[in-house]
């Protein structure tokens, strides 16, 4: 087998091989200098799909921002003293001059306008002109905000404790800088107020790049956890540089490639080191078995061969499945996914590759002393763990019966949890619930309309649609129902402002707080708000040609079930109401929000089952036997499933991080049972042993490769749940729990189902008399 | 050696100073008087005017709105003006007139004949900043901005468009719609030929262009004009038709029942 061979070479040749790997990883290190970074999530969809397109779309007939950032302004004793109102001019004043923001559209007391009736007139003024000086001037500029149902909630919160500034950015602006300077700005201003900033560019950038300084720190951290515990397991550095080299080599291969290919280092591709690092743990494998050999052959070169003949397979079989599992990540349609699968499938190649060469080569180069001081704690009949999972494997052997029921038990419980489980997504959540951003979002929400905005584009058969009364009630009648959600805040659309122009012409009287029934009524009205107030004002939410209307909507959540709800209600009132030709569709932030996390999440459920598919496939092609293919991914899936209950119980989201990771773990976990399936096999083929005492050696021995392996791996992700993103903590926990929870699945199950169905899955003439 | 050279620069230093800087007074001077009779040129020629105006408002789409007005303007003493405009276009505001006092120092006054609620209303509405009927011009663009509002400097002269033209920088002494103004205009007949505006970063975000002049009675008139809004891509473009300078218009054509009822040789 070539396998063979080149284990030989490597043995026979090793400082060339050392030379060789040396060289490619220089060739694969200078790449490094070459990395552009992006932290953008929203590029997680090409700029080609659909809710892209449309919403850029949207964006150009109304003239609209992608992004919008609110910095809410608080006070307690509330805003209507001079001190609060000179601050948020100065405010205004400084953030006019700020870099990346769309200056002409920020909206605040001094930039907006108020449309309001006072002695007869009709007064299209700024709000706040000038700083009220007296007792009297205070009260008229507070009963102008809440004369006008416009601002309520927007500009201004009923309690009158809450104002906002709401700053849009230029195209390419960073949230996170704009954010940072604005925390700058507020900081120097001092005063009675708070701020708060919020809004979907402020979580989407932040979360951007905290992902990229939390791999920084906690890959490097990562890879220490592993040094100490891999010198715990062997007690000697060479045999730990060994293995932490061949994550490096790897890590440097794939990154390295990834960033020759002018691919940007993106959130999801600056997880890869983690991922090798802990994949490369397999290695162990050979190394666990090494030492027993060595023990047995007292000699370097035949041990390392032997080593490789019987792990060779398992190795070979496990890095195919990995590799596999995260290929399948190719398949999906979210191109970020799409590079971070197929660039840990190379490394997990690479990985592949050193075990046949490097470690060969290195392990033969080392001296025969070490050698035997590694190895002779590796007595399985001594060594404690060996002992300890001997007696587990007799107790699940002997107790076969009772553990299958327990196991069927706690799969029924596994599903009934798994059916609970609530899909749903919110960006803002990921962060922690003390972080700035979470309660920036908490306060805005409770005291403003909500910093979450999606919109519901109406259109119209034909030019004009809109200047005809029932088009212009119907656009106020599908705000009042979509408003009735508790998770909706506040609407806006034209027909406020048709409602607004027509009260205050009429000595702003409530009882004309309503839509004309004429045509030309409504055309004329809108003429004169066009011809008085800012022309983006308009334009914000009817299109040019008037066939257009924008409703605004915001939410009080970045639930992504909260923009779902409104398109439902949206849905079902078109349907309760048809009106010819007219279509609702939305759009928005909170739109594209939700289409991206549902596109990751749905994406990655299909590469999850086309994974699983897959890797049963190699599986059945490894053992070269259908049956011994289902046995083994059984105790993976069991192990996934006992995961899934226990989110489903605790009533957490399954988001679309879990989404990523459920399919992430199953090219890595399948590795256990591959590795005790082919183990058993061969050592039940070639010794006279019985049945039972086949599977206690094999518990005892490749099964302390896998517990060392799995402990590896858990301890590679564990730090993950100290950063201070939550979709880590998640996808620290979750894989720690699947990886150990599946090592013990393999070492409990594997054996019971195979003491209980010998025949199912034995030859013949294996099965014991 | 070197003292002597050291000193000999300081010298020459203190020397340009002393000569610039009544130099740099005579640019101010200066640029306020051309600003001057830029606005007379512009904004006041003849004792009164009539066009028909057409504009179209261009968003960045392309997609077109238009306004088809006719205009008068009589000048009052003190530089205050009178306007009247009655809409053709769009035609379901036919009949909607508009009347603007225009003062200088303060802001307009304006009213608006509603036709199809029979209304006259009063508005009262921020001159700097508040568009002319929804185009990419604010009223002060459309009937001129109090000289003492801005302090205007002659930075140079260059030609604009093959014209000798001053070229004039004016900056708020207030906090105002733009930060700064360069203005160039006709050393012959004192019309801005370009105008540009920079905002509160000091970005350019407006751009004027005076597209065609015509002399009509001996005043030179802009009768093509472009307002281009670099930042939001919205663009308007104006074409002055039927220009007619000193027709006589009476004084009580600027009321509230000629709002209702415009006299039909006017609107013509």
């Amino acid at each position: 087998m070539i396998q063979n061979k080149l284990v030989e070479f490597s043995v026979n040749h090793p400082r060339l091989i050392i030379f060789i790997t040396l060289l490619l990883s220089l060739l694969f290190g200078l790449q490094f200098p070459k990395a552009t970074i992006d932290t953008d999530p929203k590029h997680m969809l090409p700029a080609t799909s659909p809710v892209r397109v449309y919403n850029d779309q949207v964006e150009k007939w109304f003239g609209l921002y992608p992004d919008t950032i609110v910095l809410g302004i608080y006070n307690k004793d509330g805003i209507f003293n001079k001190d609060t109102l000179e601050n948020i001019t100065k405010l205004t004043g400084e953030i006019l001059k700020m870099k990346g923001v769309a200056v002409r559209d920020v909206t605040s007391f001094t930039t907006a306008d108020n449309v309001f009736a006072q002695n007869n007139d009709l007064q299209v003024l700024p709000l706040l002109q000038k700083i009220p000086q007296t007792q009297e001037e205070m009260e008229v500029f507070k009963s102008s905000l809440y004369n006008n149902p416009l601002l309520v909630d927007r500009l201004i919160s009923k309690d009158g404790t809450t104002t906002a500034i709401y700053v849009p950015l230029e195209e390419g602006a960073n949230g996170k800088v704009i954010a940072d300077q604005l925390k700058k700005l507020v900081r120097k201003s001092g005063g009675a107020e708070e701020y708060y900033i919020a809004g979907d560019p402020v979580a989407r950038d932040t979360f951007g790049a905290q992902m990229f300084t939390q791999m920084a720190v906690f890959s490097p951290l990562a890879g220490m956890l592993m040094f100490i515990a891999l010198f715990i397991m062997f007690r000697n550095f060479n045999m730990v540089i060994l293995n932490m080299s061949i994550a490096m080599i790897s890590i440097i291969w794939s990154m390295g490639l990834l960033i020759g290919l002018k691919f940007p280092v993106h959130i999801m591709s600056s997880m890869i080191p983690v991922f090798l690092m802990s994949i490369s743990t397999d290695s162990i494998h050979i190394f666990n078995e090494f030492c027993f050999r060595f023990r047995e052959l007292k000699e370097k070169k035949p041990a390392i061969i032997d080593t490789m003949k019987v792990v060779g397979a398992p190795v070979s079989a496990t890095a195919m499945a990995t590799a596999a599992g995260f290929a399948c990540l190719a398949f999906g349609h979210i191109i970020p996914v799409k590079v971070f699968g197929i660039f840990i499938a190379f490394g997990t190649l690479v990985i592949r590759l050193m075990s046949f060469t490097l470690i060969p080569a290195v392990l033969s180069m080392m001296k025969d002393k070490t050698l035997l001081k590694i190895s002779q704690k590796e007595d399985i009949k001594e060594n404690p763990t060996s002992r300890f999972l001997r007696k587990l494997g007799e107790l699940s052997v002997k107790n076969a019966g009772l553990i299958l029921v327990a196991g069927l038990v706690l799969l029924t419980l596994a599903i009934i949890g798994t059916a609970k489980i609530r899909i749903n997504n919110n960006m803002v959540s990921w962060f922690k619930e003390k972080s700035e951003i979470r309660k920036a979002d908490a306060i805005l929400n409770s005291q403003l309309g909500g910093t979450s905005l999606g919109y519901l584009i109406v259109s119209g058969p034909g030019e004009d649609f809109f200047k005809k009364p029932g088009a212009m009630k119907y656009l106020e009648s599908l705000q009042r129902e979509v408003e009735k959600s508790p998770l909706v805040g506040k609407t806006t659309s034209v027909a406020d402002y048709v409602k607004r122009i027509n009260r205050v012409l009429h000595k702003d009287s409530p009882e004309y707080e309503t839509i004309p029934d004429s045509g030309t009524v409504i055309s004329q009205y809108l003429f004169l708000f066009g011809m008085s107030a800012k022309q983006s004002v308009l334009n914000n939410v009817i299109d040019y040609p008037f066939q257009k209307a924008n409703i605004w909507v915001q939410l009080k959540t970045w639930d992504a079930s909260a923009m779902r709800e409104v398109i439902n209600i949206a849905k079902n009132y078109t349907l309760r109401h048809p009106m010819p030709e007219l279509e609702v569709k939305p759009a928005g932030i909170a739109y594209f929000n939700m289409v991206w996390n549902d596109e990751v999440l749905y994406d990655m459920i299909r590469t999850f089952i086309f994974a699983t598919i897959l890797v049963l496939f190699i599986l059945i092609l490894e053992f070269k036997s259908f049956r011994w293919g289902i046995i083994s991914i059984i105790p993976l899936i069991f192990a996934i499933l006992l995961v899934y209950g226990f989110i489903g119980f605790t009533g957490k989201d399954f988001d679309m991080p879990i989404s990523v990771l459920s399919t992430l773990t199953l090219g890595m976990a399948i590795d256990f049972a591959i590795h005790f399936a082919s183990r058993f096999k061969r050592r039940y083929m070639e010794t006279q042993e019985p049945l039972e005492e086949t599977l206690y050696w094999t518990v005892s021995r490749p099964g302390r490769g896998i517990i060392r392996n799995a402990v590896l791996f858990a301890l590679g992700f564990s730090v993950m749940a100290f950063a201070s993103l939550t979709p880590y903590i998640t996808v620290g926990l979750f894989i720690m729990s699947t990886m150990l929870l599946s090592a013990i699945t393999t070492l409990v199950f594997l054996p019971v189902l195979i003491k209980l169905f010998p025949k199912f899955l034995l030859f013949k003439k294996e099965v014991p008399k | 050696m070197t003292k002597h050279f050291i000193k000999g620069t300081i010298f020459l230093i203190l020397i340009s100073f002393l000569a610039v800087n009544p130099l740099l007074a005579a640019t101010k001077s200066e640029g306020q008087g051309i600003i001057k009779k830029s606005q007379q040129a512009f904004y006041y020629a003849g004792k009164d005017f009539k066009a028909r105006v057409f504009m179209k408002l261009i968003n960045p789409q392309g997609q077109q709105r238009i306004r088809d007005l006719v205009m008068l303007r009589k000048n009052e003493p003190n530089e205050e003006q009178r306007y009247f405009i009655y809409f053709y276009e769009p035609a379901d505001v036919r009949n909607t007139t508009f009347m603007v006092f225009k003062y200088p120092n303060k802001d307009s006054s304006r009213w608006l004949f509603i036709p199809s609620i029979n209304m006259v209303k009063r508005i009262a509405a921020n001159d700097k900043r508040s568009s002319f009927i929804g185009s990419d011009f604010t009223y002060e663009d459309i009937s001129g901005r109090d000289i003492i509002f801005d302090t205007h400097t002659l930075l140079r002269e260059e030609a604009q468009g093959g014209k000798a033209c001053y070229v004039v920088e004016s900056i708020p002494k207030e906090e105002s719609e733009y930060t700064k103004k360069i203005s160039w205009i006709d050393k012959t007949n004192f019309l801005p030929l370009k105008e540009e505006y920079y905002d509160s970063r000091g970005e350019l975000y407006k751009v004027f262009t005076a597209d065609e002049i015509k002399t009509v009675q001996g005043f030179p008139t802009v009768t093509r004009r472009t307002m281009k809004n670099l930042k939001s891509g919205h663009r308007t473009e104006v074409t002055f038709k039927e220009v007619n300078y000193n027709l006589g218009i009476e004084e009580d054509l600027f009321s509230e029942r000629n709002l209702k009822n415009p006299p039909q040789r006017w609107i013509k």
